[in-house]
């Protein structure tokens, strides 16, 4: 019993002052993903790594926009929408204090405005997705020529794509009458 | 980077040679999943004598029960008895320890099987289990009650069948009124005493019925399962079967971590995928780290129990640095998010090696300080000793794991008994106690502490530089194996069937408790009422505070509740007992 007393004195105050001062946590915490909506591109990577759905990408065809949004309710802080970005848009913070008042506080959303196909005019892919493909385009040393044509392809909509391909074989067919099969 | 399985010698190729010499034809065919690792595959009739053979004969233990639906594969459902088998104990060189999974197919159009239950009582609640997510029935069950399935759940819907429900379905409940029957025993001057609708000292809610004769308690029933949260469905219909291991995390709030080494394992095990050196090895620290805050808490609540409650703060005060630990080596309090399918996702820099080993060594002083105290308060010998005794002949029976099953003499560990991660290249060794009682199970945690304290260092020390994650792996369409981790309550067994579409077939998650539950019965038999949550306590479920409890008097028919708050107290005190208060 003295044994435990004396242990007991020698600790002293084991709580901390929380929430009137405040805690920190370990380097490496990590707590409430921070968003950056100018660097990222809409392009929905992690909206297919996070595993419970916090991160959900929604299309609106008629309007033109691609929405980006995060419930907080369903986060699992694992990080994966960390690792997966490839523009560094998603960090995770260090911040754990999460309560709301309001269950609407727990949601983020970021929009983004969709291009439209070069040819049938639809919506079809994040205006900032494609500019950074077109980033990447100039960055992969393909020659002048190529690089024209493949811009090209790149405003066009997946369907028009495929009449573009299809049009190209009907050419060849009928140029040739030697067709890839 | 994969392993050719060919190249390691096979284990347990001797049990494989028993089974035939004695069944003969009756072994249909067998596959080989790890070195390790056999699945048999037995007629339906002969199920029964083979499970018993291998469980009975062969020294083998009751690892889990798998039933699968693979009627869009080959016609049949499958079941699977997985079974550690150890060697018998007259062998005298028990050397081969494999894990031999006895498989037999069912016939859709006659969903049943011959109960291996009258044989292997450790069968029992997996048997249950299987009528109640398949609707397949073991014929000649001793139990024909619902485990799993709540008891308004409509007739005739089996979650795990694949054709049945979509995961997000929630039918009506059939019943207003809780109808499950638990036994009845009766007698001159029995009384029932109900725990629950929430158990006391566990996290999960369990309707507990304790028979008493005054004070003593004759026998004791449960019903469990209030907070079943259909993980597997989950994880079979919308996960991937790289985002499940964060679903696993979440099976436990203690041990979260090891189900997901246990799942990792097993992926990894089916697609035979060699995980790094240096991963194993962090894996290992951060299994020994969840040990440490897993076996401070119990030990916390073994004072609490006691009431010695200066104990239990103390305990908790000291508990907190292996939660620093877990929060600096992971990005998370929990332990939570660190492993991939491959290996782990952070690596453990010096500075934190610096910082953990010396946290480890504060860890060691204090909590030596707080054992000894705790052993020195005069009460806890005389509270625990010879109090909830699990008989080893029980614990044969019934397959319990951790420290339950060490404190009854068998000095059964799956760290050493079948070595994952980095367990078999450091030295350590094994606790158990022959005591069979609470305060052996309690001592052995204690023990165990300072042997994870020791495991960690080690680790740390003679840790190989490297990479922590492999990458470029294949997905094999409907392999399946199994992964396994000595969790801080027993073993986690996890058995898994990947799919055809980047997702897992099947997956059948066993936590450590729930082969500890089916023995606790016979723990409480021939207590005192007071010392019903003492002995609760000490098989280590997941704990929290409960309600309050129900006293039955069946002579009278009358109901009563006990506050949950008195029935503690009266733990704690052991003066005024509620149930003469009520009478």
């Amino acid at each position: 019993m003295l044994k435990l007393l004396k242990e007991v004195l020698k600790v002293g105050e084991a709580t901390l002052p929380y929430p009137f001062e405040p805690v920190e946590v370990m380097p490496g915490f990590r707590g409430k993903p921070h968003h950056d909506p100018e660097l990222c591109i809409a392009c929905g990577a992690c909206a297919i790594a996070c595993p419970p759905n916090a991160l959900q990408m929604a299309t609106d065809l008629d309007q033109g926009f691609q929405s980006w949004s995060l419930f907080m309710g369903r986060c699992i802080y694992c990080g994966r929408c960390e690792e997966v970005c490839p523009t560094g848009a998603i960090t995770l913070s260090p911040d754990f204090e999460l309560a709301v008042m309001n269950k609407q506080d727990l949601f983020e959303q970021a929009d983004y405005r969709l291009a439209e196909c070069r040819r049938c005019g639809k919506y079809f892919a994040p205006v900032k997705e494609i500019e950074y493909v077109e980033a990447l385009l100039q960055k992969s040393g393909l020659a002048d020529d190529e690089l024209t044509s493949a811009r090209a392809l790149l405003k066009l909509c997946p369907e028009c794509k495929r009449k573009n391909d299809v049009s190209k074989m009907v050419s060849l067919y009928q140029e040739k009458k030697d067709v890839p099969r | 980077m994969t392993v050719l399985m060919e190249e390691k010698p096979r284990v347990g190729t001797k049990y494989i040679a028993a089974l035939r010499a004695r069944f003969g034809n009756s072994i249909l065919d067998e596959s080989w999943q790890a070195p390790d690792q056999v699945t048999v595959t037995v007629p339906l009739n002969s199920l029964p004598d083979v499970v018993a053979m291998l469980y009975y004969e062969q020294g083998g233990w009751l690892a889990s029960v798998a039933a699968n639906d693979e009627r869009p594969l080959n016609g049949q459902f499958a079941i699977y008895y997985i079974l550690s088998v150890e060697g018998s104990p007259d062998d005298p060189n028990p050397s081969q320890k494999a894990y031999v999974v006895v498989r037999a197919q069912i016939p859709p159009h006659q969903p049943e099987f011959p109960a291996v239950t009258p044989k292997v009582p450790a069968a029992i609640w997996y048997e249950r289990e299987v009528r109640d997510m398949f609707g397949i029935h073991p014929v000649g069950m001793p139990d024909e009650r619902r485990l799993v399935l709540p008891d308004d759940w409509p007739d005739g819907l089996y979650p795990l069948r694949k054709d049945t429900m979509d995961y997000r379905y929630r039918p009506e409940p059939t019943l207003e009124d809780e109808n499950y029957e638990f036994i009845n025993v009766e007698g001159e001057g029995i009384v029932q005493v109900p725990l629950g609708p929430l158990h006391m000292t566990s996290d999960e809610p369990g309707h507990f019925r304790l028979y008493v004769d005054g004070e003593n308690i004759v026998d004791a029933d449960y019903r469990l399962f209030y907070v079943h949260r259909g993980m597997e469905k989950l994880a079979e219909s919308r996960l991937n079967y790289d985002q499940v291991t964060f679903l696993a995390d979440r099976i436990c709030g203690i041990c979260g971590y090891a189900h997901n080494v246990a799942y990792s394992t097993s992926i990894e095990r089916a697609l035979d995928i060699e995980v790094p050196a240096r991963a194993q090895y962090i894996r290992t620290v951060l299994l020994e780290v969840e040990r440490l805050h897993s076996h401070l808490l119990n030990l916390g609540l073994a004072c609490h129990f006691v009431g010695f409650d200066t104990g239990f703060m103390q305990f908790f005060r000291v508990r907190e640095k292996a939660m620093k630990m877990a929060e600096m080596l992971t990005g998370s309090r929990k332990t939570y998010g660190v492993n991939l399918i491959g290996g782990v996702r952070r690596d453990i820099l010096k500075e934190q090696r610096t910082t953990v080993l010396q946290l480890l060594g504060e860890l060691r002083a204090e909590v030596a300080t707080l054992v000894s105290m705790l052993l020195e308060t005069p009460n806890i010998v005389q509270r625990t000793q010879n109090i909830g005794r699990l008989e080893p002949q029980v614990a044969r029976d019934f397959s319990p794991v951790g420290p339950t099953l060490r404190g009854s003499g068998f000095a059964r560990d799956i760290r050493v008994i079948h070595p994952y991660c980095a367990y078999d290249r450091v030295p350590w060794h094994v606790v158990s106690k022959d005591g069979c009682d609470v305060l052996s199970r309690t001592l052995i945690r204690a023990e165990e502490f300072f042997e994870s304290v020791s495991l960690i260092e080690r680790c740390l020390d003679t840790m190989p530089a490297g990479p922590v994650l492999t990458e470029g792996f294949k997905y094999k369409p409907y392999a399946f194996a199994l992964g396994y981790v000595e969790a801080p309550r027993g073993e986690d067994i996890h058995w898994s069937m990947l799919g055809d579409n980047q997702k897992i077939y099947r997956w059948k998650c066993r936590a450590s408790s729930y082969n500890n539950w089916p023995s606790l019965r016979y723990m409480l038999r021939g207590n005192t009422i007071s010392d019903a949550p003492l002995i609760v306590a000490s098989i280590d479920p997941c704990y929290s505070c409960t309600e309050r409890v129900t006293v039955v008097d069946v002579r009278k028919k009358k109901a009563t509740i006990v506050p949950y708050k008195e029935m503690e107290r009266y733990c704690i005190e052991r003066t005024d007992s509620p149930l003469k208060q009520q009478s």
